[in-house]
């Protein structure tokens, strides 16, 4: 990939994953670190809590601070804007998608995905188990609640799935799962990490049907930076992203305890620690893969890329392979 | 100040020449005054009565530098009303006192040294609250106070910074008859030897007041009658001198008022 | 000499609404607690309603964690209010200084309190970075018009001969600010500090939307995502009732303030009446052009990214010389249209159903008692924690959505007409008491004329408190109409057609405004003229 630069630090994937971030600290005598403490910003996609389990780890655990950085986690919201920080430079790194990351990039602003979180999209149909939705057919003639902003990705499901839109009738709801308990609607959009953990936590276990599995390849949770930062900050984003990779992979092998630091590292964000459990068990299938095995956190293949830039076309989304820069990661994982 | 002395040098004289106020707010021009021609001796009291709405107030205003003239000219000595406001040299009293309900009748009088940026005085103050008969109610606040009382205490603001000019705007005018009858007797002493000016629609008021009534004719304002009345202090509105001198403002304001404009028609 | 005169004048014989039986009172909390907790039993299941009982348990619970985010919320609301009101205070000083700047300055603050929210949050979020600054300004934003408009009021509240007793000592309108105005304007000040309280914690609520380490906000988006209904009837009591503590607490300033409380709402609508036509349009215009400049020139000089801080050239060839403009347009309009549908019944209703209460009050004084603390809580409510609550209780249709709106235009009209329904002069009332008059024609005949003014003034304010409860309704519930769509496309990075919608919400509420305005002037020629003269 462009950009590429040859020095790659003495750190080998199979080091990193099998040793663990432990030996991170040894490995960075052998790495050219930042030549002082530099401060920077990592925009999140959303209030805090164990979906961003594996930064709270890095930041904990001191993965950063060895590379001489100073990571603030700044939270996102209903109301939070994720790409405009990165651009303004407010953020160095922001967490998007790779839908909203084209869109911005269609409005003009310079991103590259540089790393994938979620490999899985996370948004789901969840239902009760009264009337499932088991398979994108079972949506003809129920009720979807979700948010009229997704329809292009309900549309999109239906395309790849040959679904009649028509045979559907779209509730408009608030991102709760209160409408479908009171029996307004007969399945939620949503993602399957939230809403399916908040009713698992009153003892409705629902249906839940990733869409992912049924055609729908979208990165989620994607690492975004601008062409400027990837050109001039480079050794910036490198520690940002190695202390990322080495605390995700502290988090797969016990997501519990990254529950546990969450709840502990934000006593005021009102997390209840049951939910955060199971929400990092419920994520651990969408963040790490076979992919990820082999190559490490947050890696991306042409042919993963090449997914994506379909599924994005469904969402009336037209961006090429340039959108994604693996240039960071293959410094990290030594690809 | 003082209070008892006779007329003194120390009041200005007041002359208005070919003096007009013309009001036109609404694009329907409406003349209040004039053209008129008038003086107001140094040191003398002097009312302005007149039928209602009749522009005496209007001219009361000229001469306090509230309102300017549409034409002609003021002077108060050499001076224009503006010079005089100036140097803070002349204070006016108000229909409804006019004093600031959230200070004391202290404060209130002291407020009159304050805006003629005079230093602040507190024996003055006291004595002038004394000579105005609220002793004891210092500390009240004007809606503790009658009618009448706030009236003495809006004298006594006016006459705390020794004003050279005097202007009062029926300052009685909304007491009730027997504490105006008193106001009227005790209060001229005050203000012996300073030029003052008065507007009334009260005859009686007038004559009890002052040296000379001027009567003025219905709207526009211009004079009508000059009425003096060379009466000692204090007087007695049941003297028999005085009764005669309001039975003559009372026919020219009957010879100036409405009666005169129906009978034109 | 006459007695001093100690008593104070007597108040016209029309109920004082705070005062009510004590028994009464007490019956009626007893009474609502009741049918709270049976209808919230009722609807168990339906994840709608926490009973008092449940709410009063998590309360308890998690009293550590919601002290935490109430202090960072209320320290956020109190700066917030500070600012916005010291900014109030100095706009108005300028205002009366330089009378000739009013219209234009009341009108772009106007525009700048009609901006959604929804859309100053994020672009307040950027511009400050992390922290605590876009939680001060929101709530300060929430602020700062009402106390505007209730100092202007106050400030020229002041009988004529004291500004002559000033300037008849040569002194200017410093002066005249300094010794007169400042301190008779204080009763007034202290009456919109009254109504801006809760405003300001809501605005710092809305703040915390955009990115918040903590406060009653974020606890609020955690509980309605994780079905906790007793977390968020928890989080809306407590907000509410600090809302309403900081309302009596400021109401009873002002009685102390004032012996007499002012009637606040009676904001006379301008002094634009004498003016000619074409002075008016020429006035428009060049209020248009002051804030298409500052709008250009505040972004240029924040230096803000053009990505996101589109400016007015940008919205223009969005809306109407690029190539897709057509398109664009149809697809604001038609958000735009079902916005409308929803803000047009529910201001009305919420106007029709604050005077009528009103009226019924002065009818019926007992009914004061239970009515009033009803609809004080119900303004108190932070709507981002009621509108979703309303729409799930009352469907996703028209129905919810009208109501929320209703019940954000409904309290001010009450207290207002309740004010105007005092101000009917005493003497008149009892002439018709000596013709033994009925209530009801004292009511129709005297009253309610009297009650205009106040009436026109609550509906004026009344329109950007509509704008408010509509998007924010349709952005956190319904997920129709504008207000979803401007966060749809904040979210999307659609900057053009989010701006574009600023522009027209902002647009709206000045014409609205203006509309409501030309109505009460022609209705107060004919009912209260004096309101009219300065």
């Amino acid at each position: 990939m462009k950009r590429h630069r040859t020095i790659i630090p003495d750190l080998t994937r199979r080091r990193l994953l099998g040793a663990g971030a432990a030996t991170l600290g040894l490995a960075g005598l052998a790495r050219p670190g930042l030549a002082q403490t530099q401060d920077v910003a990592l925009q999140l996609s959303w209030l805090h809590s164990v979906q961003f389990g594996g930064s709270y780890i890095a930041q904990d655990r001191g993965y950063w601070a060895e590379q001489g950085l100073d990571v603030a986690l700044l939270p996102g919201g209903p109301n939070a804007p994720v790409e405009p920080p990165v651009v303004a430079g407010t953020a160095l790194v922001g967490i998007s998608a790779a839908d909203y990351t084209a869109a911005a990039v269609e409005q003009g602003a310079p991103f590259r995905i540089i790393g994938v979180a979620m490999q899985k999209n996370p948004f789901a149909i969840a239902s009760l188990p009264a009337n499932p939705v088991e398979v994108p057919k079972d949506l003809e003639g129920k009720r979807i609640g979700m948010a009229l902003a997704n329809m292009p990705v309900l549309e999109a499901l239906c395309t790849l799935n040959d679904v009649a839109l028509s045979e559907i009738e779209v509730v408009p709801t608030q991102y709760d799962a209160a409408p479908l308990l009171a029996g307004q609607v007969d399945c939620l959009l949503c993602w399957a990490t939230d809403l399916p953990v908040a009713m698992a936590m009153e003892d409705i276990e629902a249906v839940t049907m990733l869409m992912a599995d049924h055609g729908y390849a979208l990165h989620s949770q994607t690492y975004i930076a601008t062409e400027e930062s990837l050109a001039e900050r480079r050794d910036e984003l490198v520690a940002l992203m190695r202390g990322e990779v080495a605390g995700w992979t502290d988090y797969a092998e016990d997501p519990d305890a990254a529950a546990r630091l969450t709840v502990r590292m934000f006593p005021d964000a009102g997390l209840d620690l049951a939910t955060q459990v199971m929400q990092a068990e419920r994520q651990v299938p969408l963040m790490f893969s076979s992919l990820t095995d082999e190559h490490g956190f947050g890696w991306f293949t042409p042919d993963t890329v090449a997914a994506n830039i379909e599924t994005l076309a469904l969402l009336g989304r037209d961006v090429g392979p340039e959108l994604w820069d693996r240039s960071i990661l293959e410094e990290l994982h030594g690809a | 100040m003082a209070p008892d002395g006779p007329p003194s040098a120390t009041g200005r004289a007041v002359s208005c020449t070919d003096l007009v106020k013309v009001f036109d707010a609404s694009g329907d021009p409406v003349q209040a005054v004039g053209p008129l021609d008038a003086t107001f001796a140094a040191g003398h009291t002097t009312a302005l009565v007149g039928p209602s709405g009749c522009g005496k107030s209007s001219l009361l205003r000229m001469i306090a530098g509230l309102e300017r003239p549409s034409a002609g000219t003021i002077r108060i000595g050499a001076e224009t009303p503006r010079d005089l406001t100036r140097r803070a040299a002349l204070a006016m009293a108000f229909q409804d006192a006019a004093l600031l309900p959230w200070r004391s009748v202290r404060s209130n009088v002291a407020l009159g040294l304050s805006l003629a940026r005079q230093p602040p005085d507190a024996a003055r103050i006291e004595r002038l609250i004394g000579l105005v008969g609220l002793a004891g109610f210092n500390d009240r606040r004007p809606a503790e106070l009658s009618g009448g009382m706030r009236q003495r205490a809006a004298i006594a603001r006016c006459l705390v910074s020794a004003p050279e000019l005097l202007l009062l705007d029926e300052p009685f005018g909304a007491v009730d008859e027997l504490t105006r009858r008193r106001l009227n007797r005790d209060l001229p002493a005050l203000w012996q030897g300073t030029t003052a000016i008065l507007v009334t629609h009260s005859v009686v008021e007038a004559a009890m007041l002052a040296d000379r009534v001027l009567v003025l004719s219905p709207r526009p304002a211009t004079i009508m009658a000059e009425i003096d009345i060379p009466l000692p202090r204090p007087r007695d509105e049941d003297d028999a001198a005085l009764r005669d001198r309001i039975a003559a403002i009372a026919a020219a304001l009957r010879d100036s008022g409405p009666d005169r404009v129906l009978a034109a028609q | 000499m006459t007695a001093p005169a100690t008593r104070r004048v007597a108040r016209p014989a029309v109920p004082v609404v705070r005062v009510g039986p004590l028994a009464w009172r007490v019956l009626g909390v007893v009474g609502l607690l009741l049918a709270w907790e049976a209808l919230a039993r009722l609807n168990a299941g339906s994840y709608v309603l926490a009973g008092p009982v449940a709410v009063a348990i998590h309360g308890v619970e998690h009293a550590g964690l919601l002290g935490r985010a109430l202090r960072a919320t209320l320290v956020n609301a109190a700066w917030g209010f500070l600012w916005g009101n010291l900014a109030a205070i100095g706009l108005a000083a300028v205002i009366l200084l330089v009378p000739r700047l009013e219209r234009l300055l009341v009108a772009l603050a106007l525009l700048v309190f009609c901006l959604p929210l929804v859309a100053t949050g994020p672009i307040l979020r950027v511009a400050y970075g992390p922290g605590d600054g876009p939680q001060i300004v929101l709530a300060a934003l929430a602020v700062y018009y009402t106390t505007l408009l209730a100092l202007l009021v106050g400030l020229r509240a002041v009988p004529r001969s004291w500004l002559d007793l000033v300037e008849s000592y040569g002194r200017g309108a410093g002066a005249q600010l300094l010794h007169v105005r400042a301190m008779a304007a204080l009763p007034y000040l202290a009456a919109g500090l009254q109504i801006a309280a809760p405003a300001a914690i809501l605005g710092a609520m809305v703040g915390e939307f955009t990115g918040a380490e903590r406060g009653l906000g974020v606890l609020t988006i955690r509980a309605t995502r994780a079905l906790d209904v007793d977390a968020t009837w928890t989080i809306a009591l407590l907000a509410a009732g600090m809302a309403m503590a900081a309302y009596w607490a400021f109401g009873a300033l002002l009685r102390r303030v004032a012996s007499d409380p002012p009637a606040l709402l009676l904001a006379p609508p301008g002094p634009a009446l004498r003016r000619g036509r074409r002075r008016g349009a020429a006035g428009a215009a060049v209020m248009i052009l002051v804030a298409l400049a500052l709008w250009q020139g505040g972004m240029d000089a924040l230096g803000l990214n053009s990505y996101f801080a589109k400016r007015p050239g940008d919205v223009l060839t969005f809306l109407v010389t690029g190539p897709e403009a057509a398109s664009h347009r149809a697809t604001l309009l038609a958000a735009y249209a079902e916005t409308l549908a929803y803000t047009l019944p529910g201001y009305l209703a919420g106007l029709a159903l604050g005077a009528g209460l009103a009226c019924a009050i002065t009818l019926a004084p007992g009914l004061a008692a239970v009515a009033m603390p009803v609809a004080v809580a119900l303004r108190s409510v932070p709507i981002v924690t009621t509108a979703p609550l309303l729409v799930l209780a009352l469907g996703r249709g028209s129905v919810g959505t009208i109501t929320i709106v209703a019940v954000m235009i409904f309290f001010p009209t009450l207290v207002a007409c309740l004010q105007g329904l005092r101000q009917a002069p005493g003497d008149v009332i009892d002439i018709f008491a000596s013709y033994a008059t009925g209530r009801w024609r004292t009511l129709v005949l005297a009253r309610v004329p009297a009650m205009l003014p106040a009436f026109f003034a609550a509906a004026r304010m009344g329109v950007p408190a509509a704008i408010l409860a509509v998007t924010t309704a349709e952005w956190l519930a319904t997920g129709r109409g504008i207000g979803s769509l401007m966060a749809l496309t904040a979210s999307t990075s659609d900057y053009n057609m989010l701006w574009s919608a600023i522009t027209l919400v902002a647009l709206t509420a000045a014409l609205a405004h203006t509309l409501v305005a030309r109505i009460e002037r022609a209705v107060l020629r004919v009912y209260g003229p004096e309101q009219l003269a300065r």
